[in-house]
């Protein structure tokens, strides 16, 4: 059977895209590989695949729990039984039954922290692991986006393992850090397959404006452009306040961010998804996991943290490979809010302090500490963010001097800041870049190559009659007959409900 | 100019209180805690149509709404805490009461507060689960993401024995049936929910498209939805397939849903730091459960919790300070906390 009938027999697709045969060539060939390929082109077909062709379960690590669910869910809805996610959320119970019958599942997926236990170690050293696949790899590096300190043990639990085949997967990776992912990851050999993050259906725009001008910009751009669109904040409130301005200019336009409810983050990103309205208000909480091909526009009311996220967030436009458009309002002065955003990402100097006096005053052993995690992080006012980074630190307490580890965490939140700066630093250099935009962009991912696109950056000459609004909403209002509505949901012929 | 719905609304429940209860009672009540001293406020002042009629609001909301009634004259401070209506107030309020009932007439917080949010979990699922299979659409995103309501509503489907069809046209005419009754605007639901080829409004959604305020789009809401469960427990023989979305939670449970998980954890002999970590809550939201835990049994043991002799030197105080605010007791008992406080409190509650 080759690649592509076995494509066909176990997910039905015609072909490959591209990128995916290369990698999986790879791992069936046994070596190790590190795969960039941006985000919507398949990056889990990478593994699946491989997972029905080789013996032995595969092992996959995933930093965040809801991407990690979408991937178990996706699987489950193709009929496969065999999957399990091995997590935080699990009670002990859940977390004892999975783990004694773990020979039974194909695909185990694993949390990074789960990985720090001996009794998950000693599983899966007893299950001859054929594949570890490893998601979001560039956590690995503390130069890549979203550098998670987790991720440094990898190396280490691969080689207890057994030097499985391993595979590194991201979605943007510069060079420096695809370097540091195998060195961390401690692979002699590997092969790189790296598509070119630069996308060219996209139109890259910049403007430089003054702050008061850009909510008026803002929202030209809306009323002008095809739609649906994205625009991203990095503050909620000004999610809101721009959402509910759109609104009053008769914009259909809704805010989405992480302090909805649950029940409102889904209906709302449902509700994107199926049309019901045009632009979306969002924090980077937006877009994880979902996949909308017709995104005709994305604009920036604040510039992203690092270039790789910014290009995460322009390239969920035009998955449907029609031209599509990516504008960033940049007034000057705005990296002033990305910095303190960084700041308040890391523990203070002040928080930290607090808590091994605090750790000090109670008398807390290691042990206390753990279980008292909750009330020592709000009594030091730590967010989850920067908790989290405490609590990876606090695990060596046993090993090390309070005083030792508290010096330590000081010096890693100095150090991150210092790295998070050069990374806004380097996105104005982006911005105020005076030549072709994605040039700027081939060489920060160190590619070589360059093609003309046509309507490439505001550089080069961009116009925007190509994104201009086509198609009128004509959106009459309805009178609203909630029993006609009730019955077109459930009844099949909504004509029969006044019996 | 006339009272907004939440003006009138927050001037009706301080026209209960009188000045004989703080700003913070009312918040407690709708909030829906539970502890003796609210539960008892709820029943005393009859208020218990709006027990945890507004989880989310937050005491900041609550203090600027009275400062604004403070503003416009409708109420007056009698002390810290404590305000009474301004005849100006009370001239108003009698004037809205007349145009609109308060409270709605089928709401009952106290009665329904826990079958509601899981009653609105199920349903709206259910509603979207049904439209896709008549529909015959079998790739859908649910609304509602929770692994247990998602099992839950598998299995409804699977006992109920009915074709898709059948299912979808029994929700529609039991739904309607009980929105025809009620006397709310029925849109306040339907909006809501979820069908094949429309995706729900969210509650800010809803309200805005119907132009009310929050305040009053919430309590239409719950107006109705407690009216569908009054209906589908007093008479589940004329609605089978509502009353068997809360068939399993309707006999009386002394606790909450989530109190019941907690009290099961304790009984397994989990500490209260364990649970919180094992629920992945907060170490105060497990502290409550207990308190609620030991209100309601009365053989609940409370030495895992706070030695004997500690018990005992916080009845004393208690009985010493006549008020019995947990802060005078807590600076007689030195090294009490406030968990400990209030457990001793919920267990003695009838006794001091
Ligand atoms: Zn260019």
């Amino acid at each position: 059977m080759n690649l592509e009938q076995a494509l066909n027999r176990y997910f039905q697709f015609p072909s490959f895209k591209p990128g995916q045969k290369e990698t999986i060539q790879s791992i069936l060939a046994g070596r190790h590989a590190i795969a960039m390929l941006p985000t919507g082109t398949g990056k889990s077909l990478c593994y699946q695949l491989p997972g029905y062709m080789l013996d032995g379960p595969v092992l996959i690590v995933s930093p965040l729990l809801s991407l990690m669910q979408d991937q178990v869910e996706q699987l489950k809805g193709r009929g496969e039984k065999r999957v399990v996610a091995l997590n935080s959320f699990l009670t002990p119970i859940e977390k004892r039954n999975a783990l004694s019958s773990l020979q039974n599942y194909k695909f185990i997926f694993i949390s990074p922290e789960m990985l720090g236990t001996r009794l998950v170690i000693n599983k899966l050293k007893s299950l001859r692991i054929s594949l570890i696949a490893i998601d979001e790899a560039h956590c690995i590096s503390q130069w890549g986006y979203d550098f998670r300190p987790d991720y440094l043990k990898l190396g280490e639990v691969r080689q207890v393992l057994g030097n499985p085949a391993t595979l590194a997967l991201t979605a943007t990776a510069t060079e420096e850090v695809r370097k540091d992912i195998a060195r961390l990851l401690k692979l002699d050999s590997w092969d790189e397959h790296v598509l070119s993050v630069d996308r060219p259906e996209i139109s890259m725009s910049v403007e430089i404006l003054g702050q008061q001008e850009k909510l008026q910009r803002a929202f030209e751009l809306v009323s002008n452009l095809q739609g649906p669109g994205i625009i991203y904040f990095s503050s909620r409130k000004m999610a809101e306040h721009v959402a509910a301005f759109l609104r009053d200019k008769g914009e259909q336009a809704m805010a989405y961010h992480g302090g909805l409810d649950q029940e409102s983050r889904i209906l709302i990103q449902q509700q994107f998804l199926n049309g019901q309205f045009n632009v979306v208000c969002a924090t980077s909480a937006f877009g994880m996991g979902i996949n909308k091909g017709d995104i005709r526009y994305v604009i920036h009311y604040h510039l992203s943290l690092q270039l790789e996220s910014y290009l995460q967030e322009i390239g969920r436009a035009g998955r449907d490979g029609n031209k599509s458009l990516a504008v960033l309002l940049y007034a000057p002065g705005d990296e002033q809010l990305s910095y303190q955003l960084a700041e308040a990402e890391l523990p203070e100097s002040a928080q930290v302090g607090r808590l091994f006096a605090l750790i000090r005053e109670k008398c807390f052993e290691p042990d206390d500490v753990e279980e008292n995690a909750e009330f020592l992080s709000a009594s030091c006012g730590f967010s989850e963010t920067q908790w989290r980074i405490v609590a990876n630190f606090l695990k060596s307490l046993r090993q090390e001097p309070a005083e030792r580890l508290k010096e330590q965490i000081e010096r890693f939140a100095e150090k991150r800041l210092l790295i998070k700066k050069s990374q806004i630093e380097n996105m104005v250099r982006y911005i105020l870049h005076d030549g072709c935009k994605r040039e700027y962009i081939h060489y920060h991912f160190g590619e070589k190559h360059c093609f003309e696109v046509t309507n490439c950056c505001s550089f080069c000459g961009l116009d925007f009659v190509n994104f201009r609004k086509h198609l009128a909403s004509p959106e009459l209002p309805i009178q609203y007959d909630w029993k006609k509505e009730l019955a077109s949901m459930l009844l099949a012929q909504a004509g029969d409900f006044n019996e | 100019m006339a009272l907004s719905y939440s003006e009138a609304l927050f001037l009706y429940c301080f026209k209960k209180i009188k000045d004989e209860r703080t700003i913070y009672s009312l918040f407690h009540l709708f909030q829906g805690k539970k502890s003796s001293q609210t539960i008892q406020d709820a029943h005393l002042y009859n208020l218990t149509p709006f027990f945890q009629a507004f989880p989310f609001l937050t005491r900041q909301e609550l203090e600027s709404k009275v400062i604004s009634l403070q503003n416009k004259g409708l109420l007056i401070q009698k002390a810290p805490e404590h305000f009474i209506l301004s005849d100006k107030g009370e001239r108003e309020l009698s004037l809205f009461v007349t145009r609109r009932p308060m409270p709605p007439r089928y709401l009952d917080g106290w009665k329904y507060h826990h079958l509601t949010s899981l009653f609105w979990q199920r349903l709206s699922l259910l509603v979207q689960v049904a439209s896709n299979l008549v529909h015959q659409k079998r790739q859908f995103i649910p609304v509602q993401n929770k692994q247990e309501t998602l099992d839950w509503v598998k299995d409804y489907i699977r006992r109920q024995n009915l074709s898709r069809e059948e299912l979808g046209h029994g929700i529609f005419k039991e739904l309607s049936h009980c929105l025809i009754q009620c006397e709310g605007e029925p849109a306040v639901l339907v909006r809501r929910l979820t069908g094949h080829d429309r995706i729900g409004l969210t509650s800010i959604q809803a309200a805005d498209e119907l132009e009310m305020e929050h305040v009053h789009y919430r309590l239409e809401f719950l107006n109705i939805v407690h009216f569908i469960l009054h209906k589908a427990v007093e008479t589940p023989g004329c609605f089978p397939l509502l009353d068997g979305i809360i068939r399993d939670i309707e006999k009386p449970v002394p606790f909450t849903l989530s109190t019941e998980k907690t009290y099961q954890l304790i009984k397994k002999g989990y500490t209260p730091g364990q649970i919180a970590q094992v629920r992945n809550l907060k170490l105060s939201t497990i502290e409550d459960h207990i308190v609620e835990i030991a209100l309601h049994l009365k053989d609940f043991d409370l030495e895992a919790y706070v030695p004997k002799s500690k018990q005992e030197r916080i009845l004393q105080a208690a009985q010493n300070t006549s008020a019995k605010k947990l802060k005078q007791i807590r600076d007689q008992v030195a090294d009490a906390n406030y968990f400990e406080i209030r457990l001793v409190m919920a267990k003695n509650g009838d006794k001091s």
